[in-house]
């Protein structure tokens, strides 16, 4: 699995079109993927290690999203804190993780 | 030695800095100062996570909601202490201490306590300083911190307060501490490093400026 992260609007899809080219199997948006997850009361670290069990060449591009001040609402807090959780899970067993910034890559794994 | 460790919320920096921490002490003294006041459920959760983290480690804990420098005057006195790192020029045996976190220590200071009203900036100094002294009795000080600043919100004063507050914070502590390092999904990425930094197998240069 490759995992690309970054802020929203940092160009990450057409950074990641680029560098997998047109075969690869991405998964872009992540973090609404674990927003669904939870809201069906599932746990997204466990649907994560399903999903790479079944398909461990899989593309994940995720926005950060717990760069902010801590949410007054439950849910809100609960979701920055499931994508952290899920993204260590993942960064951990990614072969690369690559951060995009302004539409630049810097490779951290 | 002196580490900032900063990262967003469920950054994986705990983990990161009480490792970093541990390396550090050689076996010797090994302190975590809690800051987080415990408030209902969900602290409690994230209090025993971290305890559990930090369970095996080697760590003595220490509440310490404000005041942060006075939060080792109840330690044994350091020179007495008997430990296998001596790393005080008089062979006494400072401890490491992991601070934990910037974030509750800036809330507990400015929302609890006492009333009286600080300006971010004045507030700022008076952590700043308070750590300082605070670092006078340690060997090595890891200082946990958090990214905040990047959500595009305009929020009510108070809270604007606090961020500019916790900012200047970390640019002061940034400047004056050997490495800083963001932790990202669980990687460490150094933003500073220092020459100390190679010393501790811990050099490898990341930065790409």
């Amino acid at each position: 699995m490759h995992l690309y992260i970054g802020g929203k609007a940092q160009g990450k899809r057409a950074y990641v079109e680029m560098a997998e080219g047109g075969g690869a199997d991405i998964i872009s948006d992540y973090q609404e993927v674990i927003r669904r997850q939870l809201r069906q009361g599932q746990d997204p670290i466990e649907c994560l290690r399903k999903l790479l069990s079944e398909k461990p060449d899989v593309v994940i591009i995720c926005d950060e999203v717990g760069y902010g001040v801590v949410p007054i609402e439950k849910e809100e807090r609960d979701f920055r804190e499931a994508v952290g959780r899920t993204m260590c899970e993942a960064a951990q067993a990614a072969r690369t993780v690559v951060r995009i910034v302004c539409g630049i890559g810097q490779r951290i794994k | 030695m002196r580490c900032l460790v900063t990262g967003g919320s469920a950054s994986g920096k705990s983990e990161y800095a009480e490792n970093f921490a541990v390396e550090l002490s050689r076996g010797g003294p090994l302190y975590y100062i809690a800051t987080m006041e415990p408030y209902g459920e969900e602290a409690d959760r994230r209090i025993s996570r971290h305890r559990r983290l930090r369970e095996a480690k080697g760590f003595q804990t220490i509440e310490c909601y404000r005041d942060i420098h006075q939060a080792l005057a109840f330690t044994p006195d350091p020179a007495r202490s008997t430990g296998s790192a001596a790393d005080a020029e008089d062979g006494s045996v400072a401890p490491t201490v992991l601070l934990e976190c910037l974030s509750n220590l800036l809330a507990n200071e400015m929302y609890a306590g006492s009333a009286l009203k600080e300006e971010p900036e004045a507030l700022a100094q008076r952590i700043f300083r308070q750590i300082q002294e605070l670092d006078q009795r340690c060997s090595h000080l890891v200082i946990v911190t958090n990214e905040i600043f990047s959500d595009g919100h305009r929020y009510p004063p108070e809270t604007e307060a606090y961020i500019q507050s916790l900012g200047l914070l970390n640019t002061m502590l940034g400047a004056w501490t050997d490495q800083v390092c963001e932790v990202v999904c669980s990687i460490p990425v150094l933003l500073k490093t220092a020459a100390a930094a190679a010393a501790f197998g811990k050099g490898e240069e990341r930065c790409q400026f």
